[in-house]
């Protein structure tokens, strides 16, 4: 039973970040007339993605700092 | 059971937030128009503005139960600033992140000591002395009321920072949204950014209400402890 949990607390926010991470590309791929990126600068697109990615990363790190001391009060607790 | 009653009900809003915070990415990637000087890089406004929506209203919850704390006395007003004040640092930590990475594009730097960028990093290091300021008393109840002290001092810089643009010559935009004779914004921009502020203020309530149920809890397991030992 470790891996689902471990695939839950860990794996689902990894493959969501990834996910998130190749919107931003694929939006302007398509979104473009010339439909490339070739001789654009990639910098914007990639502190886009940096951008989205800090909020992912910073949100669940704080659900999840909740969830783990709340986790460890029910064990205090049960002790 | 009230908490528990508490807890469902941030769980249903943190679940609503990220439903929200889903549908923000669908409309600032394939719908919302892309902005005709800044290009790509205007799309971090639509999580930066947020951010800075749900840092300030933290930090005024902050201040506000910091105040009925030194008031009334009651440790839960407490729990709640202390709650308030770790959304706050966190969704101020994305602001100070998002932001250097559109002005190094759209500013050709990381950083600038303009009013708005400085008074915000101050912000951030109020609120990070109102945790250090809590844990540095022998006496568990004065670092609270020292706490709650700067968590109202601190709130002060928030008027500051909005008005910051209007006051001192500054990089920053001045604002778009918030005027007296209405926003300037492209409507689809408009209703993508309020997407974005209901989502950020849904999934901070709801984290909020989690974290404070355990601030509640932990407080009460304290006591029990003290208690039984004496």
């Amino acid at each position: 039973m470790l891996l689902p949990n471990r695939f839950i607390r860990w794996g689902l926010p990894v493959l969501l970040l990834l996910a998130v991470a190749v919107v931003p590309v694929l939006a302007q791929e398509g979104a473009m007339p010339g439909g490339g990126l070739s001789g654009q600068s990639l910098r914007p697109y990639r502190f886009v993605f940096y951008a989205y990615a800090i909020v992912w990363v910073l949100v669940l790190g704080w659900v999840v700092s909740v969830g783990r001391r709340m986790a460890k009060l029910n064990q205090r607790l049960g002790d | 059971m009230p908490s528990a009653k508490i807890r469902l009900g941030g769980t249903v809003l943190a679940v609503l937030g990220v439903l929200g915070i889903l549908v923000l990415h669908w409309m600032v990637f394939f719908w919302t128009p892309t902005e005709a000087t800044m290009g790509i890089i205007q799309r971090i406004f639509y999580i930066h503005v947020p951010a800075a929506w749900v840092a300030f209203f933290a930090f005024g919850i902050v201040a506000l139960c910091s105040a009925m704390y030194l008031w009334l006395g009651d440790e839960k007003l407490d729990q709640a600033a202390l709650s308030a004040a770790e959304g706050g640092m966190v969704f101020t930590t994305i602001v100070l992140l998002t932001g250097p990475l559109w002005g190094r594009i759209a500013w050709g730097t990381y950083w600038t000591w303009e009013p708005r960028l400085t008074l915000t990093l101050l912000l951030w290091f109020i609120y990070l002395g109102y945790f250090l300021v809590r844990s540095s008393t022998e006496n568990p109840d004065r670092g609270k009321r020292f706490a709650a002290v700067v968590g109202i001092v601190g709130a002060l810089d928030i008027p500051l920072i909005h008005l910051s643009v209007l006051w001192f010559r500054s990089l920053h935009p001045t604002p778009v949204v918030m005027k007296p004779e209405g926003p300037t914004l492209d409507p689809d921009m408009l209703l993508t950014l309020f997407v974005g502020l209901g989502s950020f203020t849904l999934l901070f309530l709801g984290v909020f209400l989690q974290r404070y149920t355990l601030a509640v809890a932990t407080h009460l397991a304290a006591v029990r402890e003290r208690d039984a030992q004496g």
